[in-house]
């Protein structure tokens, strides 16, 4: 029964067909950002690089709204946040993490606003 | 000629050499990423389950790629390529843990709406009979998460030598490895594909 299995390459060769088949399938919103993600890479790499000062508002802010959050939640210590904030902190403060600090924001703000439902 | 009017010439020849090996370094980068980038927004988007975030990604890997080493020979820009996205890749599944236990923290949890749907983020067929349309999809959905469910070092050594079909030794760069440990990756994910999907493996489009 063995030699009805299909061999590696057999596997290999038929999951790179399904793979190139759904890459033949993206749409065209997706290439066409794709396109577009191309062009903005080479004009990027023709502009002086600004790169790392392109981040230190980011940055900046995002300590800000940790900072905010961690002192606006009410009974939540940033004590608890500690034994995992050395390993965390390189990626809260990373470049790409605004976004999630917005959103953390966002929650605050909104625990706010229930709380003072709760008050009203 | 004066020897002012020499240096002059000299110069601007030089300069008028510079601008085109620049010119053509960036149509030749233009060309290498035009041909790897639908591949490389597959395997990004496989692993990390979020077109959007895919989309983000290599678009990183691009201008990394053209800043940090456009003037590395050509030959090497596939395996350098899939490097920075396969670090792109890691960072961002860290930067997701982070997040989950900030959100635990906070006690908000994971969104609903971050739950991966396979089905609905199959790619829309085109071209084909309804038949086929079927069959592949299902297919490439199966795979799909069969490939997903692999360890992250398996999944990258499986997907850069199938998908975007490197040799191990440009795997072994992409992956930041020795070619043994791409050997061991790729052959331990290929038997645990076997074993999820079937003695039979992935079954649809081939065109045997």
């Amino acid at each position: 029964m063995n030699d009805m299995k299909k061999s590696d390459e057999q596997i290999a060769r038929e999951a790179k067909a399904l793979f190139d088949a759904s890459v033949d399938e993206l749409d065209a919103a997706t290439l066409s950002t794709l396109n577009q993600g191309r062009h903005r890479a080479l004009e990027e790499a023709r502009s002086p690089r600004g790169d790392l000062l392109r981040w230190v508002p980011a940055a900046g802010v995002a300590a800000a709204v940790l900072v905010g959050v961690m002192v606006t939640l009410p009974g939540q210590g940033p004590i608890e946040v500690m034994p995992t904030a050395v390993a965390d902190m390189e990626i809260l403060l990373g470049e790409d993490s605004l976004e999630m600090f917005e959103e953390l924001e966002f929650y605050a703000v909104l625990d706010v606003i229930d709380e003072s439902d709760d008050v009203g | 000629m004066s020897t002012a009017t020499a240096t002059y010439a000299v110069s601007w020849a030089s300069e008028q050499s510079t601008g085109t090996r620049a010119l053509q370094q960036e149509q030749q980068l233009n060309r290498f990423l035009a041909e790897v980038e639908r591949r490389a927004l597959r395997i990004a988007e496989i692993g990390v389950r979020d077109r959007d975030d895919a989309l983000d990604l290599v678009q990183d890997a691009m201008i990394k790629l053209v800043r940090k080493y456009g003037d590395r020979p050509s030959t090497e820009w596939t395996p350098l390529f899939y490097r920075i996205l396969q670090n792109g890749v890691r960072d961002w599944h860290r930067r997701q843990a982070v997040r989950n236990r900030v959100m635990v923290w906070l006690g908000r949890g994971a969104s609903p709406d971050d739950e991966y749907d396979l089905v609905a983020a199959a790619p829309d067929p085109i071209g084909r009979s309804p038949d086929e349309e079927l069959q592949n999809s299902e297919a490439m959905v199966s795979l799909e998460a069969a490939v997903q469910a692999l360890p992250a070092r398996q999944r990258e050594a499986f997907m850069l030598r199938t998908f975007e079909g490197l040799d191990v030794a440009g795997t072994a760069i992409a992956m930041s490895c020795s070619q043994g440990s791409v050997k061991t990756h790729y052959s331990r994910a290929i038997h645990s594909l076997r074993e999820t999907l079937g003695e039979h493996g992935p079954e649809g489009s081939e065109d045997e």
